[in-house]
């Protein structure tokens, strides 16, 4: 099963996708991935409920959030109430090692994105900041790097030891599924995808260059 | 074919793709035109000393050719919106391709959106957004 693991709706300020068109257009242009994780800026979206749109297109369809750190953006996968209430994720400073913990704490997986993007990623600030404890695994294929981001972001997962999944961070339909995670086995659920990646069973892919 | 009404257009739809005159020359004629003549936009030695990797092409002079190519695309559109975020600068005298392409139809009222993508020759994203365009009724 492939997944596209950081993607972002109109529910994210900057996001320009209705999740149906996300769905219409996976089906129109034949992408082969299976689903997506609408993982939308500094908040966790519980009150959407996308089971209708899943079950009309075939696909599955979960969510996650993206929280800013002071080592630039994190996915966070397997989002709860009880973990909401740890952080404020609204907050664009928060430390690092607080969301990791929180993380651990309520089983969720914390996922520094596009690590080799200036300002925003995790490479930028190791040297001010020292290697965190704490990270395992990292974006290495993110759709909208550009220059040698990805490559920096696979430089580091390779010399830190980290696992690396692979998301468009799309903000328009049209880029969804440019970059994804595979998956050996189905996943169904926000918490099937925790154990997924907490098992380290995944690969990241790309699909740019197929356009 | 050029399309005329609402009834024209196919969901994943893709637009000719346009690529734009982000010449020298181009760019003075419009930032004169726009009133914006800096040196920024105009001379790439003084747009380095800004720090800028060269000679800026306008903001406003992007959006003209999102809309520029949805007119060459539907001749009747009228454009209500474009939502542009621009993620990294588009530079004078290098090439750039606009992809464009339906991502929402409302037949009902006429309405289509599109997913505007401004790429350099690496396939690099350096503007994207969505059009709001308002097209004929088929029958009108």
């Amino acid at each position: 099963m492939i997944l596209d693991l950081h993607t972002h709706s109109i529910k994210s300020d900057d996001g320009r996708a209705k999740v149906e068109n996300y769905c219409q257009w996976i089906r129109t242009r034949e992408l082969p991935i299976d689903g997506f994780v609408l993982t939308e800026h500094r908040q966790f979206d519980l009150e959407s409920d996308y089971s209708g749109l899943a079950g009309e297109f075939g696909l599955t369809i979960l969510k996650g959030a993206e929280v800013e750190t002071e080592y630039g953006h994190v996915l966070v996968f397997g989002v709860t109430e009880p973990l909401m209430q740890e952080f404020d994720f609204g907050n664009i400073h928060l430390p690092l090692a607080r969301v990791i913990e929180a993380c651990e704490s309520h089983g969720a997986v914390p996922v520094p994105c596009h690590p080799g993007r200036k300002r925003v990623g995790m490479s930028a600030h190791l040297e001010e900041h020292g290697v965190p404890e704490g990270v395992r695994i990292v974006e290495i294929y993110n759709g909208g790097s550009r220059d040698n981001e990805d490559q920096v972001a696979q430089d580091m997962a390779r010399d830190l030891g980290y696992l690396g999944i692979g998301g468009s961070d799309a903000h328009i339909v049209s880029h969804v599924g440019r970059c994804a995670t595979r998956f050996p086995a189905p996943i169904t659920s926000e918490q099937v995808l925790v154990e997924a990646l907490n098992a380290g069973e995944f690969e990241a892919v790309t699909f740019r260059e197929a356009g | 074919m050029t399309v005329q009404t609402v009834r024209d257009v196919e969901f994943g739809e893709d637009l000719p793709v346009f690529d734009p005159d982000t010449t020298l020359d181009n760019v003075i004629r419009f930032t004169e035109a726009a009133g914006w003549r800096g040196p920024r936009f105009t001379d790439h030695e003084a747009a380095r000393k800004e720090g800028l990797p060269g000679a800026l092409v306008p903001g406003i002079m992007s959006q003209g050719f999102l809309c520029a190519m949805i007119h060459r695309w539907a001749p009747p559109a009228r454009i209500v919106e474009v939502d542009t975020i621009f993620r990294a600068p588009v530079i004078v005298d290098q090439a750039y391709h606009i992809n464009g392409v339906v991502t929402d139809i409302d037949e009902d009222a006429g309405r289509v959106e599109v997913d505007l993508t401004v790429t350099n020759d690496k396939g690099e994203t350096r503007v994207f957004g969505t059009a709001k365009v308002d097209l004929p009724t088929a029958g009108t």
